[in-house]
């Protein structure tokens, strides 16, 4: 019973320590929030968007062109209100530009797209007049540059549909043909159907698009998919930070033998083993504590794939075991807490280096990297985190668990003999 | 097991290498009684009840604990005793009710009976009003305080108090020698280390005079006091170093023993009106001016300097 009064003591402390607390949860959160924005979320599910709505107010001004069934404007106004951006853009139609920016400062649209009089004339006579103009919402940034990208691909399109005319035309002139109005205007409709299907294939089937980008890792196999690259970058952080938390916490018994209050329990009827596990049981909570909290914390911010249940708990336990053992045998060979700053910061760093938390998302590491790692219970962690991650089973984490326990247990046997021989 | 002593120490020994801090050190304290162990700074006091506590094993002999011996049935003595180091040793980031709670549990207290002394506590150190506030946030005084109370949790029948009234202020330290005086009225015995000779003469029924590692004079106040005979103590301020004027006064007829500190020196006289006209003459001979005499009657100071030539202060 001691054992744990003590245990939860150390927790309680150790809750109440804002830089353990923040070097154990909220650094390796957020350093993982930042790659996760730097990088637009690579954790996010393909296929489905991650663009913020938007609401687009329109002022269409245009009319046919003279032969012309349909204004430009209206096919501008057609692609706004096409089903397949409906998911992400609503349309609202206003008479006239005053009416609409006026909604555009209160903020009921994000953008405002202004066609203006005879534009369809002014294109397709293939003079200058007077371009649509864009107003944006300036609290909006991605959206409204969508927005631009859509007209200036628009643009784009009817520009070349012009040109194509033309070319036609002076084809027809050559041969001594003329096309009539009908023939114009059923040529731009055809253009314009053509174009439209074109579009909506660009932007929204990416699949039937005439250019399809892709990384040669997505190529690969699922395996290397964003949103396990990206759990696996946390996975890295999570290692990195247990395992400092680990030897932070086992800093406490240190800071008790500085404060007093080791000497004072000493006095007191709790034999020494029992004050020594006690430690060891506080370390171990809190290593686990961190991990739950960081898994529940990855999967709902970030949408991170810890794997099948029980992978994932097996991957957790090669996590606190190794932490925990390594902790107790790092301070165990430091007197004070001042020489356990620089093995938590310089030497938990380099072994995290060597172990590949920091470049698990680094395609094509050398081989001896991934040699070195097994000699490190951070390497054995993460390798137990990469079959879990990728879905593997429960069977498949067997070699690095066991690695972890067998590691883990050797250095806390090896801590708690020298812990047990300085405190005898 | 029944015994007239609380505390027995029987021909302790303790060594770290070469460095003999305690030698052979023996003594007794009956039950509800307040012993003090005097003696000046590196005389062995807190390696002893560092021992006494179970903070240090002795190199050789034995002590007891209402009975128990610290080397047989370490966790029986330790049942008994209460521990006040001499440094603050609570979380200081945990309340104090949160400290006394946990130190409560590290003596066996559990469930309401933990509750209900933990209450007694705060009241005792006049805490309650502040209880949830964090031991960080107190005062050294409030720190003290909380200190002494956690080693009262399990109402131990011996408590242990190593120099608790270093470095605090005066209000402090007397309402630390009240709280020392009130547990020895509710029969709680006291083991109590001090170099100031005043908290020793105030509190103590006997007396232990340590020194080197060993106790030199044991007994009440009264029966110190007589090891000095009628001999006076003389403290003379003079306007240069002591050393200048330290041999010749040392050889004044009259003079038993004499102990200097900086320009203070203390001398041990059997008559001071027929002495003191020969100190001033033989500090006019050395080239010294005497700026300040203070003439006392016998006290523990001077017992001190009586039995090994040198001032507790030293």
């Amino acid at each position: 019973m001691k054992i744990i009064d003590l245990a939860l003591k150390d927790l309680l402390r150790s809750l109440r320590s804002m830089f353990l607390v923040g070097m154990s949860l909220l650094a390796p959160l957020l350093i993982t929030a930042l790659i996760f924005f730097a990088f637009g979320g690579l954790g996010s599910d393909e296929g489905s968007s991650d663009l913020p709505s938007v609401t687009v107010g329109i002022v269409n001004l245009d009319q046919p062109a003279t032969g012309a069934a349909v204004a430009i404007g209206d096919s501008l106004y057609g692609m706004f209100t096409d089903p397949s951006v409906s998911s992400w853009i609503t349309t609202v139609k206003y008479v006239d530009e005053t009416t609409a920016r006026a909604a555009l400062d209160k903020q009921e649209v994000g953008a405002l797209v202004i066609v203006p009089e005879n534009f369809s004339a002014a294109i397709l006579s293939g003079k200058a007049g007077q371009p649509i103009r864009l107003l944006q919402d300036p609290t909006l940034t991605i959206s409204p540059m969508v927005i631009q990208n859509m007209i200036t691909s628009f643009l784009d399109g009817i520009t070349g549909g012009g040109v194509a005319i033309q070319v036609v035309m002076e084809s027809q002139s050559a041969r001594g043909l003329t096309l009539d109005a009908s023939g114009i205007t059923n040529l731009i409709s055809r253009y314009q159907a053509w174009y439209t299907a074109f579009q909506r294939a660009l932007f929204h089937d990416p699949q039937q698009a005439a250019l399809n980008v892709r990384t040669p890792a997505a190529e690969a196999s699922s395996e290397s998919s964003g949103m396990q690259i990206f759990s696996m970058v946390m996975a890295g952080q999570m290692i990195f930070f247990a395992f400092y938390t680990g030897a932070y916490a086992m800093m406490s018994i240190l800071t008790e033998q500085e404060e007093g209050t080791l000497a004072r329990l000493f006095t007191t009827p709790t034999d020494r083993t029992q004050i020594l596990a006690g430690k060891f049981l506080a370390v171990l909570l809190a290593v686990l504590i961190q991990g739950v909290v960081l898994l529940i914390a990855g999967r709902l911010a970030f949408n991170s794939y810890w794997g099948q249940p029980i992978s994932m708990l097996m991957a957790l336990l090669a996590q606190v075991v190794g932490a925990t053992g390594l902790g107790v045998l790092l301070m165990s060979l430091v007197k004070t807490s001042k020489q356990a700053g620089p093995i938590l910061g310089g030497g938990l760093s380099a072994v995290g280096m060597l172990s590949g938390l920091f470049t698990v998302a680094v395609p094509n590491m050398p081989v001896f990297m991934d040699t070195l790692a097994l000699f490190t219970p951070q390497g054995w962690a993460l390798r137990a985190w990469r079959l879990a991650i990728n879905g593997s089973s429960a069977s498949e984490l067997l070699v690095p668990l066991a690695a972890n326990l067998a590691i883990g247990l050797v250095m806390f046997a090896i801590g708690a003999a020298l812990f047990r021989r300085r405190f005898a | 097991m029944t015994t007239s002593y609380a505390i027995e120490v029987k021909d302790l020994y303790k060594s770290f290498g070469d460095l003999q801090a305690v030698r052979g050190a023996q003594f007794q304290a009956h039950t509800g009684e307040v012993l003090s162990l005097l003696g000046p700074n590196g005389a062995g006091k807190s390696t002893a009840i560092s021992i006494l506590c179970g903070l240090l094993e002795p190199t050789r002999g034995d002590a007891l604990i209402m009975g128990h011996s610290i080397l047989s049935e370490p966790e029986a003595a330790k049942a008994c005793l209460g521990y006040v180091p001499q440094d603050i040793a609570l979380y200081p980031d945990l309340s104090a009710h949160e400290n006394l709670v946990f130190w409560g549990k590290m003596y066996g207290l559990r469930g309401a009976a933990l509750k209900q002394r933990v209450a007694e506590v705060l009241e005792i150190i006049g805490l309650s009003e502040r209880q949830k506030d964090r031991i960080g946030k107190f005062s050294g005084g409030m720190k003290r305080r909380v200190n002494i109370g956690a080693a009262l949790l399990h109402k131990p029948q011996v408590i242990i108090m190593d120099e608790p009234t270093v470095g605090i202020d005066p209000q402090s330290r007397r309402h630390i020698l009240d709280a020392v005086k009130e547990l020895n009225r509710q029969g709680m015995t006291v083991l109590y280390t001090t170099h100031y000779m005043e908290e020793a003469a105030e509190l103590s029924d006997h007396i232990a005079i340590m020194d080197q590692g060993q106790v030199i004079a044991y007994g009440t106040h009264d029966e110190l006091i007589r090891l000095v005979g009628e001999q006076t103590r003389i403290d003379l301020k003079i306007n240069v170093e002591s050393a200048n004027v330290l041999p010749a006064w040392q050889k004044v007829e009259g003079v038993f023993t004499a102990s200097a500190q900086d320009s203070l020196v203390t001398v041990l006289v059997d008559d001071s009106n027929r002495v003191l006209p020969r100190l001033f003459d033989a500090a006019t001979q050395s080239g010294a001016r005497i700026l300040s005499v203070d003439i006392q009657e016998p006290d523990l100071e001077a017992v001190f300097l009586h039995l090994t030539g040198r001032a507790l202060r030293d």
